[in-house]
């Protein structure tokens, strides 16, 4: 009698509730059965059946039933660090878990992973950036396995119309890890009778992927830069001429956004403003910091003076481009007409801020005492796409030519000049204070009762700490940290308890240092 | 109900000289008809839900062949009494349920019968729902046991054993007059594995072969001075039977090793574990011959005292291996030894962790730590240290590479999800001056899930339909409003009695929201007295939620239909401010998005492939007024709306975006519209099949729209370069 082999070939599959892990292990299964071979799986569907991390668990004994005299193997239930030889997931964060796991080690395990995110609620429902770093997983990943095979297989799949679990099984197959023929995949596909020719197209997909016959999907480029307006491009070309080369992207991103929400005047603001920045970070030795305070400040001081009224919302909403973009994020067939349905609520903020300031200030004053008045709003529902729901929007958003005579004009400069003072006053002391306040402009995002809670934080934290700390009335570097704790609590809850409780803290200011 | 068992159905059928192939709990539906029950009963819940699905679902023929009855109980307390047709008769029966909390449920049943004793095989089949996964709190069903004094089985996973120890344990029952539990673990319960079949036993007696008379004897009710006899009846009579019988039958297993100074004792459940463990650490082969001796507990309560003498006799040491807490193994081995005068010492919950499900890891640490205290003969402990450090080492690195921990991924609602936007309401609710913060008296159900983010909403779970009776004693003590929330399942399984009837009674002035999405969903969508599976159910034999409530004498009854997330909220604060006394009971209405799609979904495809003409709806956001704030996650949670790195390169915070999973249910409308919360989410109707009139006004409308877009303003260059459209239609067919 041959030997026979050591251990069962032991794989996990790392996939999210509703991705078809159950369905990939049954198709293993099979084909093993085919075979003849001993064959264990297991699965946690538990409450993480629909979204939340689930696992299921395989083994095979690579030696057919027949010649075991009988004996059975005995098969483990769990997957066990350093007893891996398969480790599957179906999506990136669940790779580094494997990984965190320990069950990917470099003397046997292959590592079959896709690379697209699927974001968990924590990263999603966070107030600002809080998505998990993948950076370091690659490299994590070819350091701890023998083999890896990591491409974006969601992307393949939509690509092909079928599913990824498909494509990961071709993967499975062509990879050679498994002493099973391609066929008894196929087969398994087949016998299970569900979608079969969209699942075996999916596998196919794979198999050619590991055959070297198929490219991986290209990795979706993640910053789209703007076509310029042909206004715009005197101003660019200042841009490239005046402004350190660090940071002319941005600047220039700056200029195309203004002239394109206003015009090229607009845009000429932008960079008059900005220059009293970029003077005072050369001053500071802006150049060994990288010049960090002119890059954000000409980012916040771009997206405040674009600030969303309801003009800009109609100016977006009723271009080309737009509905072009629509028709590819709903998949829809070039034949296929798409009826859109926008959803419009504005209440007396929207209303007075395209009136004129001497009637839009008065009115908004008593709207923002008034119980009735604040929770008041006009619900809209138009349709873009038909001629007359399309034209109420392209009015409004010709309204762009008088925006500067508007009430929300007149207040958002104000505000803006009161910010870029101080994150000037702010340089000339200290160069983080400086970074820190020209971050905090990222609080006045969002729309009515997210914007309204975005702008009260902002304006505590500059009244309290930022505005004193400009006019040296703080210690510089205890109010760089304290503007940085008060931004991050600001986002830490909507109903700003954290921001409460961080302002509480920050009360008792230090004395200021002897200078 | 989720799947049909067609391929199951017919593994049940097989019979002498063929064999099974699938999971472990049908593995064990099929030894129950090989052991020739004549009623199954149970109420549903992971893991043993499949049991009860394959039964009363797709092998109802089966069933009335053999002459089985069948049914889904009401709870689990239904499904224990259903025992007592064997106590009087000597007919044999199984039932099922989730441990621990459900044989909670079954307790005042599982007692009476137990105290009175059987006459027919009775067996209780446990789904252990502990460790990873686990939706319950973390107990051991040995209490049970111990207490009621009734068998426990733990067997070991495989599948030719664990039909065997199926078949064993309905005669241990007979042969001890008790009931006997048998637990399967989450992992076992879903289990894949083979066995040679036998053919399947017609019952003496079954709605088939009735029995002629009914039997009468006081000493089959738990009535006094019967149970003191019953009592004695235990201890004396069936108590050593059962010992005997286990002994006998060789139901424990011992496997012999040369390194016979130590040994292993373990639950079955977690042989297999013991067995990969020692293999990782040298000392094992695939097919679990074991350099050191183990003896397997495949039934953990009693222990046979002799047998565990004979087996540790001659060992300085011995680990026993029991999950959970307390370590009723240890201390009764220890006992055991001392009776017997044996210095074997005991090693148990000082190397393996007191609390928490023996994974793998936690198995191998736990069995080097014990080899390397006991040092057996003959075991190279530099071995076992060096396998351990390489585990820990390999941890290190990749903690060093990752840089920083992987968040965890809880779980929530599905896509779609009908009790979604009620959580949605209740939150804007809740940001009305008028209402404020709420104490949430939850219960169990897909909505517990409220609890986690994005919602955080619920404040106390009690239990399964006790969301309004956990109410009771806190409302009145609180300045705010205190509700509850109950789901379907959990209204009928015991919310309708031991709540709503018990506030009427009691004249409680709160509000409570049943939430209706016809399903016990959680546990694979099995049916409910009210539910009406979309029109399926012949209508005289539903009964519709409101009836029961009208009947138990509630006044203030709404129904709303969940999607209305403006509407939810108003008729919440009407519930809550309303000066009319009593309770006020919302039904929030909605059918399970997933068994709604799988209803839907062939016939949409069937359209589609046939010409018709069909409107797919879905949401979107428009990515350049999203400003990255997220509140609209945070109102609705969806699987569907999630975020993807923001494309604007001035603008640092990720923006919302909607996946093509999307099934268009309209919460994302609904929320931006409540909550006033932004601009940018639309809704797109694509139209699928377009008629003629559907293309003609399409190119009308898309012709006059293009005049007044003017030619200056062209698709931008950075937005081409992405792949065509996908074919349409993709999402129908995937699945």
């Amino acid at each position: 009698m041959t030997a026979l082999p050591e251990r069962p070939i032991s794989m996990v599959v790392g996939a999210l509730g509703g991705e078809g892990g159950g369905v990939l292990t049954a198709w293993i299964v099979r084909a093993a059965e085919i075979c003849g071979y001993p064959i264990q799986s297991t699965s946690i569907p538990g409450v993480a059946q629909r979204t939340g991390a689930t696992t299921y668990y395989i083994e095979i004994y690579p030696a057919k039933h027949g010649e075991l005299d009988g004996r059975r193997p005995v098969m483990a239930l769990y997957p066990a660090p350093g007893n891996m030889d398969i480790v599957v997931t179906s999506e990136l964060m669940e790779a580094g878990r494997m990984l965190e796991r320990g069950m990917v080690t470099p003397d046997r395990t292959t590592l079959v992973s896709s690379t697209h995110r699927v974001y968990s609620i924590l990263e999603k429902s966070a107030m600002s950036d809080e998505l998990f770093r993948a950076d370091s997983l690659r490299n994590a990943a070819e350091k701890l396995a023998k083999r890896v095979v990591m491409f974006d297989m969601a992307k393949l799949a939509e690509e092909r119309g079928t599913v990824l679990n498909a494509i990961v099984l071709g993967v499975i197959a062509g990879s050679g890890e498994l002493p099973i023929p391609v066929e008894n995949f196929e087969t398994a596909i087949r016998e299970a009778g569900v979608a079969v020719e969209s699942n075996l197209r999916g596998f196919e997909a794979g198999l050619a992927f590991m055959k070297g016959e198929l490219r991986a999907p290209a990795e979706e480029q993640e910053r789209r830069s703007h076509p310029a307006k042909p206004s715009a491009e005197n101003l660019l070309a200042e841009v490239a001429s005046t402004f350190p080369a660090d940071v002319q992207m941005i600047v220039a991103e700056g200029v195309k956004r203004l002239t394109d929400y206003q015009n090229a005047g607009y845009a000429r603001l932008y960079l008059d403003r900005l220059a009293a920045v970029v003077a005072a970070d050369r001053e500071r030795g802006g150049e060994a910091e990288d010049w960090t305070l002119t890059r954000e400040t000409a980012r916040y001081l771009a997206l405040m003076m674009a600030y969303e009224d309801i003009i800009r919302v109609a100016d977006l909403k009723s271009r080309r481009s737009r509905m072009e973009r629509v028709r590819r994020d709903v998949t829809a067939g070039s034949s296929e007409p798409v009826h859109v349905t926008e959803f419009l609520k504005p209440g007396f903020e929207e209303f007075t801020s395209v009136m004129p300031p001497w009637l839009g200030r008065p009115i908004m004053a008593w709207a923002r005492t008034n119980d009735w008045a604040r929770d008041f709003h006009f619900a809209m529902r138009v349709r873009t796409d038909t001629v007359f729901g399309f034209l109420r929007l392209w009015a409004l958003a010709k309204m762009r030519f008088y925006r500067p005579k508007t009430f929300r004009y007149a207040e958002e400069q104000q505000v803006i000049e009161g910010w870029l003072d101080t994150v000037c006053k702010a340089a000339g002391r200290h160069y983080r204070l400086a970074v820190e306040i020209a971050e905090l402009a990222n609080l006045r995002k969002g729309y009515s009762d997210t914007h309204r809670r975005g702008v009260a934080n902002f304006e505590r934290v500059m009244r309290e700490i930022a505005k004193p700390a400009a006019r040296a009335e703080r210690e510089p570097v205890w109010a760089a940290h304290a503007v940085a704790s008060a931004r991050t609590a600001a986002l830490a809850d909507p109903e700003g308890e954290a921001l409460d409780k961080a302002m509480a803290e920050l009360a008792e200011a230090p004395a200021l240092a002897a200078e | 109900m989720e799947r049909s068992f067609a391929r199951e159905v017919e593994m049940l059928r097989r019979g002498d000289g063929e064999y099974f192939e699938g999971e472990g709990i049908l593995a064990i539906t099929k030894a129950l008809l090989q052991s020739g029950v004549s009623y199954v009963g149970g109420y549903q819940g992971a893991p043993v839900s499949h049991l009860m699905d394959v039964l009363t679902s797709d092998s109802k023929g089966l069933m009335s062949e053999l002459g089985v009855h069948a049914e889904v109980c009401a709870n689990e307390a239904a499904a224990c009494a259903m025992l007592a047709a064997s106590v009087n008769y000597p007919i044999r029966g199984a039932v099922t349920w989730k441990s621990t909390v459900g044989t909670n449920v079954a307790s005042d049943a599982l007692s009476n019968i137990a105290s009175v004793g059987v006459k027919g095989g009775a067996l209780i089949i446990l789904g252990e729902d502990y460790g990873e996964g686990s939706s319950i709190i973390q107990e051991r069903s040995h209490a049970f046991a111990m207490k009621c004094s009734v068998w426990l089985m733990d067997p070991r996973v495989d599948h030719p054993r664990i039909v065997e120890l199926v078949e064993k344990a309905f005669e241990l029952s007979e042969v001890s007059n008790s009931p006997v539990m048998m637990e399967f673990r989450i992992r076992a319960c879903h289990v894949t594995g083979r066995f040679a079949t036998k053919d399947n036993r017609k019952p003496r007696y079954s709605m088939n072969d009735p029995i002629p008379m009914p039997d009468n004897s006081l000493d089959r009710i738990a009535l006094p001075p019967a149970t003191y006899m019953q009592e004695r009846m235990k201890v004396e009579k069936r108590f050593p039977a059962a010992i005997d019988f286990i002994r006998e039958n060789r139901l424990n297993e011992i496997f012999e090793g040369d390194c016979d100074d130590v040994g292993i004792i373990c639950q079955g459940g977690l042989y297999n574990s013991v067995i990969r463990g020692l293999q990782q650490l040298g000392l094992a082969d695939p097919f679990g011959a074991s350099r050191i001796p183990i003896y397997c507990m495949n039934v953990t309560y009693p222990m046979v005292p002799d047998e565990v003498v004979a087996f540790c006799a001659g060992k300085h040491s011995v680990a026993v291996v029991e999950e959970g807490f307390p370590d009723y193994l240890e201390q009764a081995l220890n006992a055991t030894l001392r009776k017997a005068d044996l210095n074997t010492t005991v090693v148990g919950k000082g190397v393996f962790p007191k609390a928490g499900e023996y994974q793998s890891e936690v198995m191998i640490r736990g069995l080097a730590g014990f080899i390397e205290g006991s040092a057996p003969k003959r075991i190279d402990l530099a071995a076992i240290a060096a396998v351990i450090e390489s585990i820990d080492s390999n941890k290190a690195l990749a903690a060093d590479l990752l840089g920083s921990p992987v968040p965890p991924r809880p779980p929530g609602f599905c896509t779609g999800c009908p009790e979604r936007p009620v959580f949605s309401a209740l939150k804007l609710a809740q940001q009305d001056p008028e209402i404020g913060k709420m104490h949430i008296s939850a219960d169990i159900g897909c909505h517990t899930f409220a609890a986690l983010p994005p919602f955080n909403l619920g404040n106390t779970v009690t239990g399964y339909g006790l969301g309004l009776a956990s109410s009771a004693g806190v409302k009145d003590s609180m300045k705010g409003h205190t509700i509850s929330i109950m789901g379907d399942g959990g209204f009928w399984h015991n919310g309708l009695s031991t709540g709503i009837t018990g506030a009427v009674f009691n004249k409680h002035d709160n509000l409570l929201i049943v939430m209706a999405n016809g399903y016990s969903s959680a546990t694979g969508q099995q049916q409910l007295p009210s539910s009406t599976a979309g029109g399926a159910r012949p209508p005289d034999t539903v009964i519709p939620i409101e009836s029961a409530l009208k009947g138990v004498g509630v006044k203030w009854i709404r129904k709303q239909y969940t999607y209305q997330v403006g509407k939810m909220r108003t008729l919440i604060k009407e519930a809550l401010t309303s000066p009319e006394k009593g309770l006020k009971v919302i039904i929030a209405e909605a059918e399970c998005q997933i068994a709604k799609q799988r209803r839907e979904k062939p016939v949409v495809a069937k359209a589609l492939r046939s010409g018709k003409r069909v409107v797919r709806t879905r949401f979107g956001v428009d990515e350049d007024t999203c400003t990255g704030d997220h509140s609209c996650i945070r109102l609705s949670g969806c699987p569907s709306l999630s975020v993807k790195p923001n494309p604007d390169p001035l603008r640092k915070d990720p923006v919302a975006r909607v996946l093509n999973s999307c099934v268009g249910c309209g919460l994302c409308g609904e929320v931006s519209d409540a909550a006033v919360l932004c601009p940018s989410f639309f809704k797109a109707d694509i139209v699928q099949n377009p008629s003629v009139v559907d293309t003609l006004l399409h190119r009308i409308r898309t012709a006059v729209i293009g005049l007044f877009q003017g030619r200056g303003e062209k698709a931008p260059a950075e937005e081409s370069g992405m792949p065509g459209s996908v074919p349409a239609g993709v999402g129908v067919a995937a699945e």
